[in-house]
C-alpha cells in the first residue's frame, strides 16, 4: 500500500545562470503593468532598433532595402469600392492573365470582413506557386480564420507556416486595438488586446535551403515592434500596415510581383499609403494608377526574368541578390547536425 | 428666472425618491441625483437656485433658514408651492423666447417669435457639440468594474521594484573599468565613482561588456549571450549583469497596515470568494503520473488548468512528447464544469492546440503572446529559431466555458507578456499571478504536464515530470489512495 504524506519543504528551482550580481534581480514587466499601466512591451530595450548589437544582421538589412529599392516598380494603388474588389480581380485573372506571388490581406483594422471576403476571392487563380500570402486578423478574428484554413478548399491549397505578431508600444497609438464594445460578460476579453495577428501561409512547394533565389529565410522575426521614431511621432505617419511588416515580406520573398489588398474603408485614422514595389488595391488609395499593362512592362524591366523549372507557367519576376547579400544572409546549417536552438 | 423652471420640475417629480435613503434630503446628493440627469451644474449654482427657489416660494424646503450651503438638507418639500412656481416659470417661457430675469420684466403683450424658414434649418443643423468621436469616447470608456477590479488589484498585489536598464555609455564604461572581468564587490562601489553612478547602480540595472582576448568588439553581440557554452573564447561580446544593488520591494511586516491594505482589498468584493482575506492559501499539492492514465474523476474540479503538453513536433526534446491524438482524447470535461484553460502551443501545434479548445467545448476568448528576451532585455532577433522566419514569442491559448462567469476578473492584465527566457520549454512565471488576478489566489487551480519548477503553493500539479507525491485536501487524497490500492492489485493479479 502506497503512502501518501504531504510534503513541508517544495522544491522551489528559481536560479538564473547568468553571470550577474546585484540584489534586485526583478524585472517583472506584469507587475509593473498593474501598478503603472505602463505596456510591457515598451520597455523592452530594442524597440527602437530591433538589431541593436547584430551588425553583420544590420548590414544585410540595409543591403537588402536597397536591392529592393532599385528594382522595385512605381507604387501602384487601385482604388475600388468595397463591393468591387473581387469583380477587379476576376477581370485582373481573366483579362489581363495578372499573378501575383506575394499576397497580402487586410489591414491593422477591426471592420475588416475577412471570412466573407476570402471566401469569395479567387486566390488559387490569382496567386502563382509557390505563393506566400500574408493575412492580417485581430485577435476576435481569429477564430474566423482558423474556420476558413481548416475548410477543405483552403486546407489543400495553403499551408499556414507562421503567425506574425505585431504589437504597438504605447495605449495611445493609431496601431493599439480598440476597446470593442460588449453587451455582456463572456463576450469580454480576459486580457486588454495590444496585439495583431498576421498570418502566413503557402502555396505550392518551396524549400528553403535549395531555392535561395526565390526566399531568404530567417532575416527576420515573428514578432514585429511598432518603431517610434522621433520623426515619425511628430508626424503621426501611420498607414494600414506599419512599414517594418511590408519589409518583412520584401525581405523574405524575393519576388518582385506584391499585391495588397485591404478590401474595407479604415476611416480617416489610417490613410493607405502607397509602396513602391506594390500594388494595392483598396477602396481608400490616395492614388488610382493601376494600370495592368503598364505595370507588366515595368516589371519586365525592373526584375530578373528567370524561367520555372517546370514548363508551365509564367516566368519568376525577381530581385536580384548580390554576392554580398548571400554571404550574410542566415543559411540552414550543414547537414552534420549538432547545432545548437536558441529557444 | 426661467433657468429655475429644470430643477422646480426635477424636485416636483422626484420629490418622493430625494426624501428617501440614500439621498434624504441633503443638498449635495441632490445635485449629485439633478447632474446625473443630465443638468450640467456646479454645486455652487445649484445651492443657489435652491435658495432663490424657497426665496420666491417664501419657504417651500426650509421655514426660516439664514444662508444656505452644500451642507444643509431640505426640512420639507412643499410640492403645492413648487407646482405653482412651475406653472408661472412655464407661462413666462413659453411667451418670452429672451427669458427675462425678473418677474416685473415679463412684457405679456410681446408677439410670438416667427422664424424664417433659413433661420429654421440653421437651428436644425447646429450641432449640439458632441465631439466626433463621442460615441466611441462612450463605448471605450472602461467601465466602473474595470477601474475597480484594477484598483483592488494593485492592493492585492504590492507593487516591486521594477528596476530600468541604464543606458548611459559613460556610467558603463566607468563601472567596466571597475569590474573588470567581473571579480570586484558591489560593496566596494562607494567612493570609487561619481555619487551619480552610485546612486544609479542602486536603483538602474547596467551591463557590462565582458572583454576578453579573444573578442572581437566589430562582430557585435553574441547570440546566446550569458547562454553560451564557450564565453572564454568566443570571439562574439558577452555582458556582465549589474543589477540594482538596492531592493525596496514594500515589505508588508508592519501588521496594522497589513490589516487596513486588507480591510481596503476586501471592501470591493466582485469576482473574490467568500471571506477571502481570511482565508491561507492551500500547500503545494503534486501527484507524479502520466496524464493520460491517471482517472481526472480523483482530481475534482477546478477554476482553471494551465498546460503545456510537450507538442510531438519532430524534435529531440530532453523528455517524453505526447502524440497530437492523445492530447485531443484527454476527458478534460471531467476537470471543469466552467472556468478557463490555458493552453501553451509553438509553431505547427497553434492549430492543433486551437482544435484541440474548441474540441474540449471551450471557446478560445484570448492569446497570450510571451514576448522572450535575452540577457540584455532584447528581443531575440537571430539564431534561426524558427523555419522561415525567426521566432521571438510563443502563444498561450486561452479558453473560457461555462458562458458568462461573473467570478473572473477580466481586463487586468496585458495579453503581452515580455520576460526572459531560461531552460528550454521553461515558461515565464508571470503566467502564475495572470491566473490568479483572474480567478482568485483560492481558486483550485491544476497544471497538467508540470515539472518541479511549476510547483506552487495553491496549484495542483500532474505529469510525469513531478517527482513523488502531495496531497493536503483529503477528498483527493482518499480518492487517490483507492485508485492506487486498486491498480496495485491489478498489477499483481
Ligand atoms: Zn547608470
Ligand atoms: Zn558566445
Amino acid at each position: 500500500m502506497i503512502k501518501v504524506e504531504p510534503k513541508s519543504n517544495y522544491k522551489r528551482i528559481d536560479a538564473k545562470a547568468s553571470p550577474s550580481i546585484g540584489l534586485c534581480t526583478n524585472s517583472d514587466f506584469t507587475d509593473n503593468y498593474i501598478h503603472t499601466g505602463s505596456p510591457p512591451i515598451s520597455h523592452v530595450e530594442n524597440s527602437v532598433n530591433p538589431l541593436e548589437g547584430y551588425p553583420k544582421l544590420q548590414k544585410l538589412r540595409q543591403l537588402k532595402s536597397k536591392q529592393v529599392a532599385d528594382h522595385a516598380t512605381r507604387p501602384f494603388g487601385c482604388r475600388r469600392k468595397p463591393d468591387q474588389i473581387i469583380p477587379t480581380v476576376e477581370k485582373w485573372i481573366v483579362e489581363n492573365k495578372l499573378q501575383f506571388d506575394v499576397i497580402m490581406i487586410g489591414a491593422l483594422a477591426d471592420n475588416q470582413f475577412i471570412y466573407p471576403f476570402l471566401s469569395q476571392l479567387p486566390l488559387h487563380k490569382l496567386c502563382s506557386k509557390p505563393g506566400f500570402l500574408f493575412i492580417w486578423a485581430s485577435t476576435q478574428k481569429i477564430r474566423e480564420l482558423t474556420k476558413l484554413l481548416n475548410s477543405e478548399y483552403w486546407g489543400k491549397k495553403f499551408r499556414r507556416s507562421e503567425e506574425l505578431v505585431f504589437v504597438p508600444l504605447k495605449k495611445n497609438s493609431a496601431y493599439y486595438p480598440k476597446t470593442e464594445f460588449h453587451h455582456d460578460d463572456s463576450s469580454v476579453p480576459l486580457f486588454e488586446r495590444q496585439q495583431w495577428h498576421c498570418w502566413m501561409c503557402i502555396t505550392g512547394t518551396v524549400r528553403r535551403s535549395s531555392d535561395y533565389h526565390l526566399i531568404h529565410c530567417n532575416i527576420d522575426t515573428d514578432l514585429q515592434m511598432e518603431s517610434i521614431t522621433p520623426e515619425r511621432e511628430s508626424n503621426h505617419e501611420n498607414n494600414a500596415i506599419p512599414e517594418n511588416l511590408y519589409r518583412v515580406v520584401e525581405n523574405f520573398s524575393n519576388s518582385n510581383r506584391r499585391l495588397h489588398i485591404i478590401p474595407s474603408y479604415l476611416g480617416i485614422n489610417m490613410p493607405v499609403r502607397l509602396r513602391p514595389g506594390w500594388v494595392i488595391l483598396s477602396p481608400d488609395c490616395i492614388m488610382d494608377n493601376f494600370n495592368p499593362d503598364k505595370y507588366q512592362s515595368e516589371l519586365l524591366r525592373k526584375s530578373t526574368i528567370k524561367s520555372r523549372s517546370s514548363s508551365n507557367g509564367s516566368p519568376h519576376y525577381l530581385v536580384p541578390q548580390t554576392d554580398e547579400i548571400d554571404e550574410l544572409r542566415p543559411k540552414s546549417p550543414p547537414p552534420s547536425g549538432n547545432r545548437r536552438r536558441n529557444d | 428666472m426661467a433657468d429655475l423652471l429644470p430643477l422646480v420640475s426635477f424636485f416636483i417629480n422626484s420629490s418622493a425618491s430625494i426624501q428617501l435613503s440614500p439621498i434624504q434630503s441633503e443638498l449635495s446628493l441632490i445635485w449629485h441625483a439633478y447632474c446625473r440627469d443630465n443638468y450640467k451644474i456646479s454645486i455652487s449654482s445649484f445651492v443657489d437656485q435652491v435658495s432663490r427657489i424657497n426665496e420666491i416660494t417664501k419657504g417651500c424646503f426650509w421655514k426660516d433658514l439664514d444662508s444656505i450651503n452644500s451642507e444643509c438638507a431640505l426640512e420639507y418639500i412643499n410640492i403645492d408651492k413648487l407646482v405653482d412656481l412651475e406653472e408661472f416659470l412655464k407661462v413666462e417661457d413659453d411667451n418670452d423666447p429672451n427669458r427675462t430675469n425678473s418677474l416685473m420684466d415679463i412684457d405679456q403683450t410681446s408677439p410670438l417669435p416667427s422664424y424664417s424658414a433659413e433661420d429654421f434649418f440653421h437651428m436644425l443643423n447646429k450641432p449640439m457639440n458632441p465631439p466626433l468621436n463621442a460615441l466611441e469616447i462612450l463605448i471605450t470608456k472602461p467601465t466602473a468594474r474595470k477601474e475597480l477590479t484594477i484598483s483592488k488589484m494593485k492592493v492585492k498585489w504590492p507593487k516591486r521594484q521594477f528596476a530600468e536598464v541604464c543606458r548611459n555609455n559613460s556610467h558603463v564604461h566607468t563601472l567596466s573599468n571597475i569590474f573588470g572581468n567581473g571579480g570586484d564587490q558591489i560593496s566596494k562601489l562607494r567612493g570609487k565613482v561619481s555619487s551619480t553612478i552610485y546612486q544609479c547602480t542602486l536603483k538602474n540595472v547596467h551591463y557590462l561588456p565582458i572583454i576578453t582576448n579573444y573578442t572581437d568588439i566589430s562582430l557585435g553581440d553574441c547570440s546566446y549571450l550569458d547562454t553560451c557554452h564557450r564565453m572564454k573564447t568566443c570571439r562574439y561580446l558577452h555582458y556582465y549583469t549589474l543589477n540594482a544593488s538596492q531592493c525596496d520591494d514594500v515589505k508588508n511586516d508592519n501588521l496594522s497596515k497589513k490589516f487596513y491594505l486588507d480591510c481596503i482589498a476586501n471592501e470591493y468584493t466582485l469576482g473574490d470568494c467568500l471571506l477571502e482575506y481570511k482565508r491561507a492559501v492551500l500547500p503545494p499539492q503534486w501527484i507524479s503520473c502520466d496524464v493520460r492514465q491517471i482517472p481526472f474523476s480523483i482530481l475534482g474540479k477546478f477554476a482553471v488548468i494551465i498546460s503545456d503538453p510537450a507538442w510531438d513536433i519532430h524534435m529531440s526534446l530532453p523528455y517524453g512528447t505526447c502524440k497530437d491524438v492523445e492530447l485531443l482524447s484527454l476527458p478534460m470535461n471531467e476537470l471543469q464544469d466552467e472556468g478557463i484553460i490555458l493552453l501553451w502551443v509553438t509553431g505547427r501545434s497553434i492549430e492543433t492546440g486551437r482544435k484541440a479548445l474548441t474540441s474540449w467545448g471551450y471557446t478560445i476568448s484570448d492569446e497570450i503572446i510571451w514576448v522572450k528576451l535575452n540577457q540584455l532585455r532584447r528581443t531575440i532577433v537571430t539564431g534561426r529559431t524558427g523555419h522561415w522566419l525567426n521566432h521571438s514569442k510563443e502563444h498561450l491559448l486561452v479558453g473560457v466555458k461555462g458562458g458568462n462567469l461573473p467570478w473572473l476578473n477580466r481586463l487586468v492584465d496585458s495579453s503581452i507578456v515580455v520576460s526572459s527566457t531560461r531552460e528550454t520549454s521553461r515558461k515565464p512565471d508571470e503566467i502564475y499571478q495572470i491566473v490568479e488576478r483572474i480567478v482568485g489566489k483560492h481558486a483550485r487551480k491544476l497544471e497538467l504536464f508540470g515539472r518541479d519548477h511549476n510547483i506552487r503553493p495553491g496549484w495542483f500539479t500532474i505529469g510525469n515530470q513531478v517527482s513523488g507525491v502531495s496531497i493536503y485536501e483529503e477528498e483527493v487524497r482518499i480518492k487517490y489512495e483507492e485508485y492506487k490500492k486498486l491498480t496495485d492489485r491489478k498489477k499483481r493479479l
